[in-house]
């Protein structure tokens, strides 16, 4: 059971069955308790009334009169049976009502007691039966013991209680469910912090946020806190991984110049040829596997955005100082306001390599357009940009050779090589994509799309 | 011409002031940032060469205090961080052109020669004044379309007056590009080279390119084509 709020109802929801299940019974028990008890009185009351209206005759029997002042001992199946049995237990008289019915009453109680009983007719009809034992003293001083039975049929009072029962579920489970109703929606805003603290989460992921905000409810300040302390550690960690490899890059870079330097003083020989091919394979190795750093992106959290213009202009400027003497045209044309989400520095790797290809191989002519690629969306929905040149371009076989990582097309003028793979790396550490044409200029057009987050 | 080279790795260092040196360049040398800012402050300096990782200073601001200062010579970069980040802040710091380790000598020389020529006022590799036509990257001297044979004294003497067109060169400074400095100096030779280069050139004393101004030196005296 993941949910938060599905654990509570479930938990809610048993309770509620605990509570209500128990008052049902209570109550029901009680009711049913003072409905018997009435039905006693009302028994009582018959019996009593017999009793009043019975008779001795000139025989000095007990007799009971043809027309009862309550008319449901008279009438048929009425559900009121009346009875009064000699102490041999025959029937001296049985109400009109329970003509050709068995009447089960039982052995007569001890004489001067009575007893309440439950009873089924043959069909199954339940009875409550009230039985008397008395001692009638005849005309003539004698006693002569007689047993009065009254019985109700239990019909309609167990339909009244089936019907109060009833009753009681339906107002239990009306209130169940409007409780249950309203506690999802007490826990629905309960909750609502931890949803905004997992969204915010998600952000700081995607790069959209720096750091959780800190208008928690106390119980979640602390959560916040050290999920802010986490973001900062990751940040700093992935800052010193990103260090060591530069590092790294940096001070191996620098001894393979030296062996260079020093190789170029001697004479050209096998030796200088093979150690010389062995710093071009180190030097390789270090230029991709060492630029490393610029493409975990991905792992980094909460990356800031930043307007790209600004840093076109400078790459640009450091390109047109660099290409002095070809003094290529270098035309600039970027949607207005465009961002980037990202690494500045996975950026300027991107435009840089491309542009500098661009530069490398071009004629006179250069073009890099970047435009969002959703349009009217020049902040987070991911840009396109594009590089091209009226240079030779590039061979449509030579395309997948290019694409693999550290090839390079042409061994004296390394350029569409480690850089592109390089560019492949980076646009797909952004979930991008990079693709070669053939522009409208003359030379290679290379499509890169570094999508958001 | 005189190139400043800053940079903390001594073997490499060294190796690049001596091949440097053979080509002709006085050399000043400096191990770290401070140092080199010194010398990039206060030596007459054609051309440095910063490292972009020194110790106590580092390479940027380097470069950032020297152009602040006012200095205008060429810097070339050696930078062992091959990101464009790093490339891009070089550059606009006020660098001029970059070379990533681990490069080949010839690179670097190609780009020294290159900068410098540009900072001699010639937008390309050729360099041409009147008939006389110098293809710095093919090492070439042609006058009036036919190609001249040059040892490479005479050639290192002609390209540095030819980028220099129409400034004075004394002959302290083409003696500084022809010998190491512990070389025994003897101004004689570059009076000889001179001598040799104008027969080469003008065998019919018609175009007169090499002026001598007594007491001061030198000058290339052929207006620069436009072109070029």
């Amino acid at each position: 059971m993941s949910s938060l709020s599905a654990r509570l109802l479930i938990s809610v929801t048993l309770l509620l069955v605990l509570f209500f299940g128990a008052t049902i019974v209570v109550l029901d028990s009680a009711f049913r308790e003072a409905g018997e008890q009435a039905q006693e009185d009302i028994l009582d009351g018959m019996l009593m009334a017999l009793i009043a209206e019975a008779e001795p005759n000139e025989k000095g029997e007990l007799e009971m009169p043809a027309e009862l002042r309550e008319p449901r001992f008279g009438n048929l199946g009425s559900g009121l049976y009346g009875a009064l049995h000699d102490d041999s237990g025959n029937p001296v008289w049985t109400s009109r009502s329970s003509l050709g019915l068995n009447v089960p009453y039982g052995p007569a109680p001890q004489p001067g007691t009575n007893r309440f009983s439950r009873l089924r007719l043959e069909d199954g009809t339940p009875l409550m039966s009230l039985s008397l034992a008395v001692q009638w003293e005849l005309n003539d001083g004698e006693l002569k013991p007689y047993t009065f039975n009254v019985a109700q049929s239990l019909d309609s009072f167990n339909a009244q209680v089936a019907r109060f029962r009833q009753q009681l579920f339906t107002w239990f489970a009306a209130v169940a469910v409007i409780m249950l109703t309203s506690i999802s929606f007490v826990v629905r805003g309960l909750l609502r912090p931890l949803r905004q603290i997992e969204s915010e989460i998600s952000e700081v992921e995607e790069g959209r946020r720096q750091t959780l905000s800190d208008d928690y409810p106390t119980e979640l300040t602390a959560v916040a806190r050290n999920m802010n302390v986490l973001i900062g550690s990751e940040r700093a960690r992935a800052e010193r991984y990103r260090n060591t490899l530069d590092n790294l890059a940096h001070s191996l870079k620098t001894p393979l110049a030296a062996i260079r330097a020093v190789l170029s003083e001697r004479q050209a020989d096998e030796l200088t040829s093979r150690v010389e091919s062995q710093i071009e394979r180190m030097d390789d190795i270090v230029r991709y596997q060492l630029r490393k750093p610029a493409t975990i992106h991905s792992e980094t959290v909460g990356v800031a955005s930043f307007p790209v213009e600004r840093e076109l202009t400078r790459l640009v400027e450091g390109l047109q100082k660099v290409y002095k003497e070809k003094n290529p045209q270098i035309d600039l044309e970027v949607t207005q306001g465009m961002r980037f989400h990202g690494e500045t520095g996975d950026f300027l790797e991107v435009s840089g390599n491309l542009l500098d290809n661009a530069c490398k191989w071009c004629k006179q002519q250069v073009r890099l357009t970047i435009r969002p690629l959703q349009p009217n969306n020049n902040d987070s929905g991911g840009m396109l940009m594009i590089v091209e040149d009226d240079g030779p371009g590039i061979p449509v076989e030579a395309v997948d050779a290019l694409m693999q990582r550290g090839t390079r097309l042409d061994e004296t003028a390394p350029g569409h090589g480690i850089g592109l793979a390089v560019v492949k790396d980076i646009a797909a550490s952004y979930g991008g994509t990079v693709e070669i044409s053939e522009s409208a200029l003359g030379g290679a057009k290379i499509s890169v799309t570094l999508a958001p987050n | 011409m005189r190139l400043l080279v800053i940079e903390d790795d001594a073997t490499l260092r060294d190796s690049l002031c001596r091949q440097l040196k053979e080509l002709g360049f006085g050399i000043e040398q400096a191990a770290d940032g401070k140092e080199g800012l010194y010398f990039a402050l206060e030596y007459p300096v054609d051309l440095a060469i910063v490292d972009l990782g020194l110790p106590e200073m580092s390479g940027i601001d380097v470069i950032k205090e020297a152009r602040a200062k006012g200095k205008t010579y060429p810097i070339l970069i050696l930078t062992a961080r091959d990101r464009w980040q790093d490339k891009v802040d070089g550059l606009s710091a006020g660098a001029d052109d970059y070379v990533v380790k681990p490069f080949h000598f010839e690179e670097l020389s190609a780009r020294v020669n290159a900068l410098l020529r540009r900072s001699g006022g010639w937008a390309s590799s050729l360099l041409s004044a009147g008939p006389v036509e110098l293809d710095t990257a093919r090492q070439e001297l042609k006058v009036g379309g036919s190609p001249i044979e040059l040892t490479s004294f005479e050639y290192r003497i002609i390209e540095h007056l030819m980028i220099r067109a129409g400034e004075v060169i004394s002959k302290t400074e083409l003696t500084d590009r022809l010998y190491d400095q512990d070389y025994e100096r003897d101004s004689n030779v570059i009076e000889v080279f001179i001598g040799r280069l104008r027969k080469k050139i003008d065998p019919d004393n018609s175009l007169k390119p090499i002026e001598t101004l007594r007491g001061r030196g030198y000058r290339f005296a052929l207006e620069r084509n436009q072109e070029s």
